[in-house]
């Protein structure tokens, strides 16, 4: 890997960003207006109900980690597809960057895009709602990670569906979220769900990441066995969405697929 | 010189060796074979849907060949691609420069892309080679179409390639500053003796720019040889008449 080359594709998603203010909409306006949608909700059903005091904390301590996930996918994948917004994909296949050169410099960029993101998420819910998610303590970092490492597994996945169906699989970098905050019990525990569906969310690492993080904000123990089993989890994820990313690179280069953005 | 050559043959910058590529049962290259020594000017001819494209972008590792090997800068595609495409460019006068970034970032970024630890130098001498000073500070999508042309050449060489492949580079400009495209190409040439690849519907630029021309139909090369070779092989006059020959082949008796 050549670092000189992480660092420009860093430094091309760094300058796209600077130059248009509208992509900081995704950095502080969203996630800011999702923490007054979550926490008012919370407030209100907190209000009605004493015995449900703790709906804040788990609405906003849900929403911080989903945003994790959320922005590293979301960075991941509209980097990508950056390129092929601006026909500049055959400008960068022509180059020496290697595909893991690339996705190392545009993950790269995710987690910084993360670390803002966290910012202006933690001065929201601290000085709108009066919570800090450091409640849950240094066992945050590892849930941090498997998040982070989930995030990247479903970005690939998306560029993957791009390179094989092109443009129109866009809009799975915003569907694919929707399936995890649906089914990997983000805000409340799985046994919400419809029963169905209690077998495949307990199988996500997003499920155990959520429940580790809920259990602890309830003053429990860090469930460490549960975040063993989805480092395992998140590790076979990773491991499926890389082959499965280069799988799709190599039918994009055996079907000609560039000619659509030349 | 022939005979120098041939006593002491010229290292190849490019060897492509049968290359087959059909996109859904439609052969768009066949049984293709084209070899580039260090400083040769190759241009390559057809009318549209020839395969010149194709063929590109096989070279560049950008397309996978059904059949057939490629050997770029010494090096074998597609898994030494990577160490390949730090010798050679790529310019194509359809594709845009990256917008918001001003003529320097631009050609700052693509110097991190080929690998250049301190572009500074590198940018600085691209500027001043094709006389971009004027323009360093003003951004992309200010150019004239002949600007950005002359831009992404600039780009392209940035890391000093063996080669350069320029797909239509002068399409859509006028003839004053496709002229001024040319004659820095031919600089470049002369510079560094670079091998230049160039596809063009413009038989007279083909004419000016290079030294050998091979000319494909339907995937396949019909003639190879210089200019003056190839409109004797047709008995025609010139390059265009060879051309129209062969379009005039492609499409049948009317």
């Amino acid at each position: 890997m050549n670092l000189t080359r992480v660092k420009a594709v860093i430094k091309r998603h760094w300058l796209i960003l600077f130059r248009s203010p509208h992509r900081w909409f995704e950095i502080a306006f969203w996630p800011l207006m999702d923490v007054i949608l979550w926490g008012s909700l919370g407030y209100f059903i907190a209000q009605e109900n004493e015995a449900s005091r703790a709906s804040v904390p788990y609405l906003l301590a849900g929403l911080v980690l989903f945003w994790t996930l959320t922005q590293v996918q979301m960075t991941g994948s509209t980097a990508f597809m950056e390129e092929t917004w601006t026909r500049n994909l055959l400008n960068v296949l022509t180059t020496s960057v290697k595909p893991i050169e690339y996705l190392a410099g545009i993950g790269f960029f995710g987690l910084v895009k993360l670390v803002m993101t966290l910012v202006t998420l933690t001065i929201a819910t601290i000085a709108l709602y009066g919570f800090d998610l450091s409640a849950i303590g240094w066992s945050v970092i590892p849930i941090i990670g498997l998040l982070i490492a989930n995030g990247w597994a479903v970005a690939l996945i998306v560029v993957g569906l791009i390179l094989r169906y092109g443009q129109s699989a866009e809009i799975l970098t915003w569907g694919l979220n929707y399936v995890v905050l649906a089914v990997s019990g983000v805000f409340f525990p799985i046994e919400a769900l419809p029963a169905a569906l209690h077998g495949f969310a307990s199988i996500l690492p997003t499920t155990l990441a959520f429940a580790a993080a809920r259990q602890v904000l309830d003053g429990g123990a860090v469930p460490w066995s549960s975040l063993g089993l989805a480092t395992l989890g998140t590790v076979a994820f990773l491991a499926l969405a890389a082959w499965f990313g280069a799988a799709m690179l190599s039918v994009f280069r055996s079907r000609g697929f560039i000619t659509r953005y030349s | 010189m022939a005979r120098m050559k041939a006593m002491h043959p010229v290292p190849a910058v490019l060897r492509a060796q049968g290359l087959v590529k059909a996109f859904k049962g439609r052969v768009a290259v066949d049984q293709l074979d084209l070899t580039l020594a260090a400083g040769d000017r190759v241009g390559l001819l057809g009318p549209n849907g020839a395969g010149k494209t194709t063929t590109l972008l096989m070279i560049l590792g950008a397309i996978k060949p059904d059949r057939g090997t490629i050997d770029l800068a010494g090096h074998h595609l597609p898994h030494r691609r990577s160490k390949a495409m730090e010798q050679v460019g790529f310019v194509a006068g359809y594709l845009p420069l990256p917008e918001n970034l001003t003529v320097r970032e631009a050609l700052s970024l693509f110097a991190g892309f080929a690998g250049i630890r301190n572009p500074q130098p590198s940018v600085d001498r691209a500027i001043a080679e094709f006389g971009l000073e004027e323009l360093a500070d003003q951004r992309n999508q200010e150019l004239s179409s002949g600007q950005r042309t002359l831009v992404s050449i600039a780009k392209a060489t940035l890391h000093q390639p063996r080669l350069l492949v320029l797909d239509e580079p002068t399409a859509s400009l006028d003839p004053d500053i496709a002229g001024r495209v040319r004659s820095s190409l031919l600089d470049l040439h002369r510079r560094n003796n670079t091998a230049l690849l160039v596809t063009s519907h413009n038989m007279r630029e083909v004419e000016a720019l290079c030294e050998r021309v091979v000319l494909m139909s339907a995937g396949r090369i019909v003639a190879d040889g210089s200019p003056a070779e190839i409109a004797t092989q047709f008995d025609v006059d010139d390059l265009e008449g060879a051309f129209l020959k062969v379009a005039a082949d492609l499409r049948g008796p009317r």
